[in-house]
């Protein structure tokens, strides 16, 4: 018993990081920048297929893939950003969920004409496959790998966001735009590269999500559930709470599915409710 | 004038269908300060924006270092060395005193130690946030974090506006200071004309959208006639 609960807690955890990976970005652009971009989940599924070619084309080792998936994200989500987003900034949170909705339907038809419906396969690494035995548990090897990189995911941001220039700049951008840029901030920018940050990172879980979940191209519908969820109950604009939220609903998705089962993936939402009901701003929301 | 800083030509701006200026024309010598008076609600802060680049400019031009600056993006005229305090004050909330001061700073004579020095206040406070501040406080900042950027010429709406008299006093020669710093032009606006006047050498008056009087600041501050027809203009400070 015990040992199944220390399993359930881990995969738990390890659910809620890929979880955290895919939806911070989000919940920066929601929070700080109060634009309502759904296409994130899209941005997520591209850099899971990037990742994809990059091994299976391309022949790069999966390790060298990731930086790819996050760079293609990135890259892609910018174009979008200064073509398209920029002009529905002041246009209303209606027009930019349906606009940005409408992307996910292109992105999902899109790579179903490319790649087909069927489930990608993905090659790891030998070190990545299999299981770690510590203190007489078996650990999934891919499960600490994923643990590992969004907890420096999360020390990076954390520190970029609150012990760097272009941290404060960003954050001065977001408290008052007008003074910011009055004072030589270039606001635009400073919000483009925010922006590629936020899908650069949803890319990259799209392609840590692969071994885990699958990818195929519904991916980014279903995991857009699971990122508002992660962005509601963590509060908007909030790093730690996201990965407080993340963490919380990916252990109790595992465990639902395992010690509930009548239940199954209907856990994650009853946690949601009973967090929103308390806390309607989020966790750790500002509002 | 090859020797103008700032130049405004028959300025023409406001909001939408609103034309709160026309006809603006006006001229800041490098090193040179120029007090804008005239009652609330004429567009002197409307005059400001236009000059950063806030408010639409529908016809006329403004020019800096001789160049015409009409149709630079705000933080483009910010790098280039204007140095604009707003009226709100517009502290940045989620930044420390210091963050404030060092996130848009740039190279120069003025860095941290020199503002510190000029107000030792905000020394004290480097650690609060920025919505921790007095009014007072939150001037003295916002003043600061301007300087930081090292501007050629330091833009101030309204500075005393709804402070204790005690920081007035301080304000007023702290900016005193800064403008008998050599180099670094000024342009003010004030409701204290006294204030402004005493402050700068030049001065302005903005009636009906257009320069209703232009003349030295020294002469104004003795021409009671002209400044009673502007009423609104408070001489004695209260
Ligand atoms: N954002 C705005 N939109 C529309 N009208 C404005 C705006 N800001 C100011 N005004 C109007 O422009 C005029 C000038 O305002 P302002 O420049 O703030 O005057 P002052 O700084 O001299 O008190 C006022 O009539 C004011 O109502
Ligand atoms: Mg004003």
């Amino acid at each position: 018993m015990i040992g199944n609960l220390a399993i359930v807690l881990f995969d738990g955890l390890a659910f809620g990081m890929l979880l955290f990976v895919l939806s911070v970005g989000l919940s920066v652009t929601l929070g700080l920048m109060n634009f309502v971009n759904l296409a994130h989940g899209a941005f997520a599924m591209l850099g899971g297929y990037a990742t994809v070619v990059a091994t299976r084309e391309l022949g790069l080792p999966f390790l060298w893939s990731l930086p790819v998936a996050f760079i293609v994200a990135a890259l892609v989500s910018v174009a979008f950003e200064r073509t398209l987003f920029r002009r529905l900034y002041r246009a209303g949170e209606l027009n930019q969920v349906l606009f940005t909705i409408g992307l996910v339907f292109v992105a999902a038809a899109s790579a179903a004409y490319v790649f087909g419906t069927a489930q990608q396969p993905i090659e790891l690494p030998e070190f990545l496959r299999g299981v770690t035995e510590f203190a007489g548990f078996r650990f999934g090897s891919y499960r600490i790998f994923l643990i590992v990189v969004a907890l420096v995911i999360t020390g990076l941001l954390v520190l970029g966001l609150e012990y760097t220039r272009f941290g404060a700049q960003v954050r001065a951008a977001v408290d008052n735009q007008r003074a910011a840029q009055g004072l030589g901030i270039d606001v635009d920018s400073v919000f483009a590269m925010t922006f590629a940050l936020g899908s650069g990172l949803a890319g990259l879980g799209g392609a840590l999500a692969i071994e885990m979940v699958g990818l195929d191209p519904s991916f980014g519908f279903h995991y857009l559930v699971y990122m508002m969820i992660v962005v509601s109950v963590g509060g908007l604009g909030s790093i730690a709470g996201s990965f407080v939220a993340a963490s919380l609903l990916g252990v109790a998705d595992v465990a639902g599915k395992y010690f509930v089962p009548e239940l199954g993936a209907f856990m994650i939402y009853l946690v949601m409710v009973v967090i929103l009901f308390m806390r309607p701003q989020g966790l750790i929301g500002k509002r | 004038m090859a020797d103008a800083l700032l130049q405004l030509e028959n300025v023409r701006a406001g909001y939408g269908e609103a034309v709160v200026l026309d006809g603006v024309s006006l001229t800041v010598p490098q090193g040179g300060s120029l007090a804008v008076l005239g009652r609330n609600g004429v567009g002197k802060t409307t005059l400001l924006l236009t000059i950063m680049g806030f408010v639409d400019l529908m016809q006329g031009s403004v020019s800096f270092r001789g160049q015409d600056i009409s149709r630079l993006a705000p933080h483009r005229r910010a790098r280039a060395g204007l140095g604009w305090v707003p009226q709100e004050r517009d502290i940045f909330a989620s930044l420390t005193v210091e963050e404030n001061l060092t996130a848009t700073a740039r190279a120069g004579r003025w860095n941290l130690d020199g503002v510190y020095s000029l107000f030792p206040r905000l020394r004290e406070r480097r650690s609060n946030m920025g919505n921790q501040l007095s009014g007072g406080e939150q001037q003295m900042l916002a003043i600061a974090r301007t300087l930081m950027t090292n501007p050629s010429i330091l833009i101030l709406d309204e500075p005393l506006e709804g402070l204790a008299p005690i920081i007035v006093e301080e304000l007023i020669a702290k900016i005193g200071a800064m403008a008998s710093e050599e180099g670094m032009a000024l342009v003010l606006v004030e409701q204290h004309a006294e204030v402004a006047l005493g402050l700068t050498e030049q001065a302005i008056v903005i009636e009906r959208g257009v320069v209703a009087h232009a003349a030295r600041s020294a002469d104004l501050l003795n021409d009671q006639a002209t400044l009673d027809r502007y009423v609104g203009l408070n001489l004695v400070e209260n």
